[in-house]
C-alpha cells in the first residue's frame, strides 16, 4: 500500500492519493495503517451502492453501512493522533444535505455522491451498465444510444446546489459556521425512535456515538499534509535537472547515473513533467536517455511516456515499468557478468503491470505475474515466472525461455510468443481456458518475420547471447515457437478486418465488429 | 432477458387494425388476427429493466402510471420472445383474471410508463398481453379450474362488471360459494353494455362467464338488488357481501332544450345498440337513432369515442364531437414528464373512422354547449355552441365564453358522454352505507370494508368512474380482504 501510494504520488504530485476502504468491522485499524502509508484521503465506502453492473448480492451484502465504518475510523484515527493528517471521506447512497451533515458529525469532511447525480443526469437504474445497451446513453459506447442522452451538467449543478442549501440550513440550526468545526461532533447527534420494531430492542448505539477522550492538541480534522519524501528521490536530486532541456524544448539529453535499490520510482516524476508539458504523446523516441548502472529500486520507469528510454545495466526490483505509457525500458546484465542471462533473474515480480504502451527488452528472467493487465506494451524477455500475461488485454509478449505455470489465465487480448524448447509449455504451463495456440511456423510469413525482427532488436539493445543464438539458427528455432492467442480477441480482430475490407474505418469499423459479435450472440 | 439489443433492432409494431373504411361495415373487432412471429419479435424489444416502471401501478398526477394490477410484464415479454407461450399464460393469469378484456380495452398505462418510452416508442405490452391469452384460448389451455375444496362460506357479489367478476373469480378460487347478482339480462357490466362490440366482442365476455360458471360460480341475472330483492336479505343469506355496482349515474347537461326528442345519454344509445346486436344479430332496427342524421357527441372521452364509432357504423350524415378541454399537445408537455400518463393528442378508433368518412377529426376543442334547439314538434334540430377560454378565477380555472363565438350547428341527435357522477343511491341508503365527498361508497383502498360489517365495496362504485384494469385490481383486492374477514387469514394475492 505504501509503495502504491508513493508510486502514484510520484506520477502526479499535485494529486491527492485517495484510498478507498469498505466500511466493515475493523476498518478503523486498516485506516490507521493507510494513514501511516501516507494516503492523503481515506474514503470509507458504505454498502448499498455500486454500479448497475454489480450483482444485487454485492450491492446489498458487501460491506456495512457507512455510518458504522466511518464512526470507527474516525475514533481510531483520533486515538492514534492520525486524524489531523488525513482527510476522511465517506460515500454510499448519500442523497441529501441531512445525510452530509450526519456524515460530518460522525467524522467525515468530504462526501461522495454518485447515484443521485447520475439520476439527475437521466439514469433510469436499468442495471445494464455492463451490457452497452444503456437506453439513456450514459453507460454505453454505442453511438446510437449516446445520441439519446438528454441530461446535462446543469442538472447536476442544480441538484448539488439544493444539497448545499440544505446543509447550510442544518448547520445554521446546529450553530456551526464551518464544516471543520462540525467534523466528529457526535454529541450533536441524538437517537430517535423512528420504527417500533421488536428487533430495535437490542440495539446499542453508544459505540457509534462515542467520542474518544483525547488530548486537546490532537487535531480532529485534517490540518496538515502528509510528507511523501519526494525531495529525496533520484528525479528531484538529479534527473529533472539534467532533463530540463528536453522537458522545456525537446532537446535530446543523455543522463548517466548510478542507482541503488533505495531509489524507488526512478524517472516517474520526470515522465510526469513531460506529459504535463507535451501531452499524452510525449516526446520523440529516445529524447531523454537515462542510463543507470547498479540495482534499481521498485517501480523503475513507472507510468513513463514516449520519449524516455531507460537502459539499466544491472538489475531491477518489482513493478518495473508499472503502468508504462509509451516509454522504452532496456535491462541487461553487465558485460562482465558471469551468469547465463536466460537462466537467471534480472527483474522482480509484477513487471509492466497495467502498462498501456511502450517497449521493453529484458535480457534475463523476470519474476511472477509478468505483464498482468498489460494492454499495449511490446515486451521481450528471456524467461518468466508463474501467472504470466494474466488478464492481459492487449500488447505483445515474446519470451525466449521458460515460463512458469498458469500462463495466460484470463487473457482476453494481445498476443504472446513463447520459445518452447522443452516442448511442454502447452501441456504443463498454459492455462487454456481462454486462449488458443498455434505453432509459429504455421502463421503467415509476415508474422514470422515480425517475431524475428523483434528478436533482432532485442539483441541490438541488450547484446543477448540467447537472442543471438536463436537468430543464428532461425530455421530450427522458429519451429519451437508457440503463438498464444485469446479466442474472443481473435474473433473480434477477424470481424474488424472484415469491416475494414468493406471500407469502414476507425470507430465505424469497431462498431461494425462489435455488432457482428453481438449478433452472433457473444 | 433473451435479447439485450432487441429494442435497437426492431421498431414498435402493435397488432394492426383493419382499415377504417373496411371495419365500419361491420360490428366485429377492429383488430386483425395477430401474427405469432411478429409478437415474439416485439417481445424482444423489452429491456428487462432494472427498475421496470411498466408494472408499478402508481398513481402520478391523479393518473395511473404502470399496470394497476402489477402484471409481470418483463417476465412474459421474455417468455413470449422465447416462444414459451404456455409459461407466459401462467405468469399472466397470476395477476390478471381477464387478460382478454384488458388486452383489448385497457388504455395501457403500462406503455405510458414503459422505460423504453423515454427514448423510443414503448414496448407493445397490451398487444403482447392480448396475444398470450388469445393463443391460450386457441390452444385450449384455458379450462375450468374449480377449487379443490369448499370453505362452506357463502358470498354474494352484487354487480357483474369487471370488479364483480374479478372478486367472484378470486373468492371462488379460495373455495367460497359465490353468487353474483346482476340487474341486466346478461353478465358483464360495462364490458357488455358499455364498451361496444368492435372494441370487445361480446362472445369473449360470455366465454369467460361460461368458464366461471363451470368453476362453480352462480350467476343470477335480471335481479336488481334493492328492488327485486331487499339488500338486507343478502346480509342474512350470505356470510359476506361484495358490492360492485359501478358508477352508473350519468352527468347531465341541464340546459335549455334538454328534453327535446333526440337528446340522449350516451349509455342509452350504446346499451340499446349492443342489446340489438345480441338479440337480433342485426341492428338495423336501432340505426334510426343516428342514421342519416347530423350527430353531436358531447364529451371527448372514451364513451364519446364509442358514440362516434357507433354513429359512423349507423351511417350518420355528419358527426361532431364537442370537448371543453384544449387539444392536447403532440408530445409530452414539460409538466407531464415520463413516467406519468402521457397527455398527448391521440386518434382513437372512432375518430380515425370519422376522419376517413368525413375528412376530418370530429373533435372540436375548447367548445361549450349552450342550448339545444328544437323544431315545433319537439324534435332536436340544432345545438348552440361557443368557444371558451380557461381563465383563472378565485384560484380556480373556469371556462369563459369567447365573445362573438356563439354559433349554431345542425343536429338531429345528441349524445351526452360527459362522465358519471357516482353510484346509485338505493343500496347505499337501504344499508346505511357511508359515502365520500364525491358520493362514492366509503371504503378505504386496501381494506375495501364499508361501515357495515361483512360488506365490502370495490370498483367504480368505490373509486368513481375509472378503468377496467382498476376494477380488476379492486375486485381482486376486495376478495382478498373478504377472504381474510371470513377465514381470519388469506392466501389470496
Ligand atoms: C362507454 C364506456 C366505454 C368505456 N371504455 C373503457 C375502455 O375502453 N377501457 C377501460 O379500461 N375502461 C373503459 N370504461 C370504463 C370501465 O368500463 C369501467 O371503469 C368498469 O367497467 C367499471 O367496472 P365495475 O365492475 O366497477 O362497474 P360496472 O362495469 O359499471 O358494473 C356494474 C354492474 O353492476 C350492476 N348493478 C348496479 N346496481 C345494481 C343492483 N342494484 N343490483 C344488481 N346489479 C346492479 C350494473 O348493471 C352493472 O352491470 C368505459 C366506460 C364506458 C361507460
Ligand atoms: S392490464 Fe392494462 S396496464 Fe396492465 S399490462 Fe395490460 S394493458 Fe398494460
Ligand atoms: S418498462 Fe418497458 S422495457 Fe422495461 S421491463 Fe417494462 S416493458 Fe420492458
Amino acid at each position: 500500500m505504501a509503495e502504491l501510494i508513493h508510486d502514484l504520488k510520484n506520477s502526479n504530485h499535485h494529486a491527492r492519493i485517495n484510498v478507498k476502504l469498505v466500511s466493515e468491522v475493523g476498518v478503523g485499524t486498516v485506516a490507521a495503517g493507510v494513514a501511516k502509508a501516507k494516503a492523503d484521503v481515506i474514503l470509507v465506502s458504505g454498502y448499498d451502492g455500486g454500479t448497475g453492473a454489480s450483482p444485487r448480492s454485492s450491492i446489498q451484502h458487501a460491506g456495512a453501512p457507512w455510518e458504522l465504518g466511518l464512526a470507527e475510523t474516525n475514533q481510531t484515527l483520533l486515538l492514534n493522533d492520525l486524524r489531523s493528517r488525513v482527510i476522511l471521506e465517506t460515500d454510499g447512497q448519500l442523497k441529501t444535505g441531512r445525510d452530509v451533515v450526519i456524515a460530518c458529525l460522525l467524522g467525515a469532511e468530504e462526501f461522495g455522491f454518485a447515484t443521485a447525480p447520475l439520476i439527475t443526469l437521466g439514469c433510469l437504474m436499468m442495471r445494464v451498465c455492463h451490457k452497452n445497451t444503456c437506453p439513456v446513453g450514459i453507460a454505453t459506447q454505442d453511438p446510437r444510444l449516446r445520441e439519446k442522452f438528454a441530461g446535462g451538467a446543469d442538472a447536476v449543478v442544480n441538484f448539488m446546489n439544493f444539497v448545499a442549501e440544505e446543509i447550510r440550513e442544518t448547520m445554521a440550526k446546529l450553530g456551526f459556521r464551518t464544516i471543520n468545526e462540525m467534523v466528529g461532533r457526535v454529541d450533536k447527534l441524538e437517537l430517535r425512535k423512528a420504527i417500533n420494531h421488536w428487533k430495535a430492542k437490542g440495539l446499542d448505539y453508544s459505540g457509534i456515538l462515542y467520542r474518544p477522550d483525547v488530548d486537546p492538541e490532537v487535531g480532529t480534522y485534517c490540518q496538515m499534509k502528509q510528507d511523501h519524501l519526494l525531495d529525496r528521490s533520484l528525479d528531484n536530486r538529479e534527473i529533472l535537472k539534467q532533463a530540463l532541456p528536453a522537458i522545456e524544448s525537446g532537446i535530446p539529453v543523455s543522463i548517466d547515473l548510478q542507482v541503488i535499490n533505495t531509489d524507488r520510482v526512478v524517472g516517474t516524476m520526470t515522465g510526469a513533467e513531460i506529459s504535463r508539458k507535451h501531452g499524452p504523446d510525449g516526446l520523440p523516441e529516445d529524447t531523454v536517455r537515462i542510463n543507470l548502472a547498479g540495482s534499481a529500486g521498485q517501480s523503475l520507469g513507472a507510468f513513463c511516456p514516449q520519449g524516455m528510454t531507460f537502459t539499466v545495466t544491472g538489475d531491477t526490483n518489482d513493478y518495473l515499468g508499472k503502468g508504462l505509457s509509451g516509454g522504452k525500458i532496456i535491462v541487461r546484465p553487465p558485460e562482465d557478468s558471469p551468469f547465463v542471462a536466460h537462466e537467471n533473474i534480472i527483474a522482480g515480480n509484477v513487471c509492466f503491470y497495467g502498462a498501456t504502451a511502450g517497449q521493453a527488452f529484458v535480457s534475463g528472467v523476470v519474476g511472477e505475474r509478468f505483464c498482468v493487465r498489460n494492454s499495449g506494451v511490446h515486451a521481450v524477455v528471456e524467461g518468466l515466472g508463474d501467472h504470466g500475461c494474466e488478464y492481459m488485454t492487449g500488447g505483445l509478449v515474446l519470451c525466449l525461455g521458460k515460463t512458469g505455470r498458469n500462463f495466460g489465465a484470463g487473457m482476453s487480448g494481445g498476443v504472446a510468443y513463447i520459445y518452447d524448447e522443452a516442448g511442454d509449455f502447452v501441456s504443463t504451463k498454459l492455462n487454456t481456458e481462454m486462449v488458443k495456440t498455434y505453432p509459429l511456423v504455421e502463421c503467415d510469413d509476415k508474422e514470422i518475420d515480425e517475431v524475428k525482427s523483434l528478436i533482432s532488436r532485442h539483441v541490438e539493445y541488450t547484446h543477448s547471447p540467447r537472442g543471438t543464438e536463436l537468430l543464428n539458427d532461425w530455421r530450427l528455432a522458429a519451429e519451437k515457437f508457440v503463438k498464444i492467442m485469446p479466442e474472443d480477441y481473435e474473433r473480434v480482430l477477424f470481424a474488424l478486418k472484415k469491416a475494414e475490407d468493406r471500407g469502414l474505418e476507425g470507430d465505424a469499423a469497431i462498431q461494425a465488429a462489435f455488432e457482428e459479435n453481438v449478433a452472433a450472440g457473444h | 432477458m433473451g435479447k439485450p439489443t432487441g429494442f435497437l433492432e426492431h421498431e414498435r409494431q402493435s397488432i394492426p387494425d383493419r382499415s377504417p373504411l373496411e371495419r365500419i361495415k361491420d360490428w366485429k373487432e377492429i383488430h386483425e388476427p395477430f401474427n405469432e412471429d411478429k409478437v415474439r419479435q416485439q417481445g424482444s424489444r423489452c429491456m428487462d429493466c432494472g427498475t421496470p416502471y411498466c408494472h408499478t401501478g402508481m398513481t402520478l398526477a391523479n393518473m395511473a402510471s404502470g399496470c394497476p394490477i402489477n402484471n409481470l410484464i418483463p417476465e412474459w415479454n421474455d417468455l413470449v420472445y422465447q416462444g414459451k407461450w404456455r409459461d407466459a399464460l401462467d405468469r399472466l393469469h397470476k395477476t390478471n383474471n381477464f387478460p382478454e378484456f384488458t388486452g383489448r380495452v385497457c388504455p395501457a398505462p403500462c406503455e405510458g410508463s414503459c422505460v423504453l418510452g423515454v427514448i423510443e416508442p414503448p414496448v407493445t405490452i397490451k398487444s403482447i398481453e392480448c396475444s398470450i391469452i388469445d393463443k391460450g384460448f386457441a390452444e385450449g389451455w384455458v379450462t375450468p379450474q374449480p377449487p379443490a375444496s369448499r370453505s362452506g362460506k357463502k358470498v354474494a357479489v352484487v354487480g357483474s362488471g369487471p370488479a364483480g367478476m374479478a372478486a367472484a373469480d378470486q373468492l371462488n378460487k379460495a373455495g367460497h360459494s359465490v353468487t353474483v347478482y346482476e340487474r341486466a339480462d346478461r353478465i358483464g357490466g360495462l364490458l357488455l353494455y358499455g364498451i361496444p362490440n368492435m372494441k370487445l366482442e361480446k362472445e369473449i365476455v360470455q366465454r369467460r362467464v361460461d368458464l366461471m360458471a363451470a368453476e362453480g360460480i352462480k350467476f343470477i341475472v335480471s335481479t336488481e338488488i334493492g328492488k327485486d330483492l331487499p339488500t338486507k336479505s343478502l346480509l342474512e343469506d350470505f356470510d359476506s357481501v361484495v358490492l360492485c355496482c359501478g358508477a352508473t349515474k350519468p352527468r347531465d347537461l341541464p340546459i335549455e332544450g334538454r328534453d327535446l326528442k333526440g337528446v340522449h345519454y350516451a349509455m342509452e344509445f350504446l346499451t340499446i345498440n349492443t342489446q340489438g346486436l345480441l338479440e337480433l344479430k342485426d341492428v338495423s332496427a336501432f340505426e334510426t337513432a343516428a342514421k342519416s342524421k347530423d350527430v353531436v357527441v358531447i364529451g371527448g372521452g372514451d364513451t364519446g369515442t364509442d358514440c362516434v364509432g357507433t354513429s359512423v357504423r349507423h351511417g350518420c350524415k355528419s358527426i361532431t364531437q364537442l370537448e371543453i378541454m384544449p387539444r392536447p399537445p403532440e408530445e409530452r408537455a414539460d409538466d407531464n414528464p415520463w413516467p406519468e400518463w402521457p397527455k398527448v393528442y391521440k386518434m382513437d378508433y372512432g375518430q380515425e373512422e370519422a376522419k376517413e368518412v368525413f375528412g376530418e377529426d370530429p373533435r372540436n376543442y375548447l367548445t361549450m354547449t349552450k342550448k339545444f334547439l328544437g323544431d315545433d314538434r319537439g324534435n332536436l334540430k340544432g345545438v348552440t355552441i361557443c368557444d371558451i377560454e380557461w381563465k383563472m378565477e378565485d384560484g380556480r380555472y373556469s371556462p369563459v365564453e369567447v365573445q362573438g363565438s356563439e354559433r349554431e350547428i345542425p343536429a338531429q341527435a345528441a349524445f351526452l358522454a360527459m362522465g358519471f357522477l357516482g353510484p346509485e343511491d338505493t343500496i347505499a341508503e337501504e344499508l346505511g352505507l357511508e359515502r365520500d365527498s364525491r358520493s362514492n361508497v366509503q371504503a378505504e383502498y386496501g381494506r375495501f370494508s364499508t361501515n357495515i360489517e361483512g360488506v365490502f365495496a370495490a370498483g367504480d362504485m368505490r373509486r368513481g368512474q375509472s378503468l377496467v384494469v382498476w376494477a380488476i385490481n379492486e375486485g381482486r383486492a376486495a376478495a382478498r380482504e373478504c377472504d381474510r374477514y371470513l377465514m381470519g387469514e388469506t392466501s389470496l394475492p
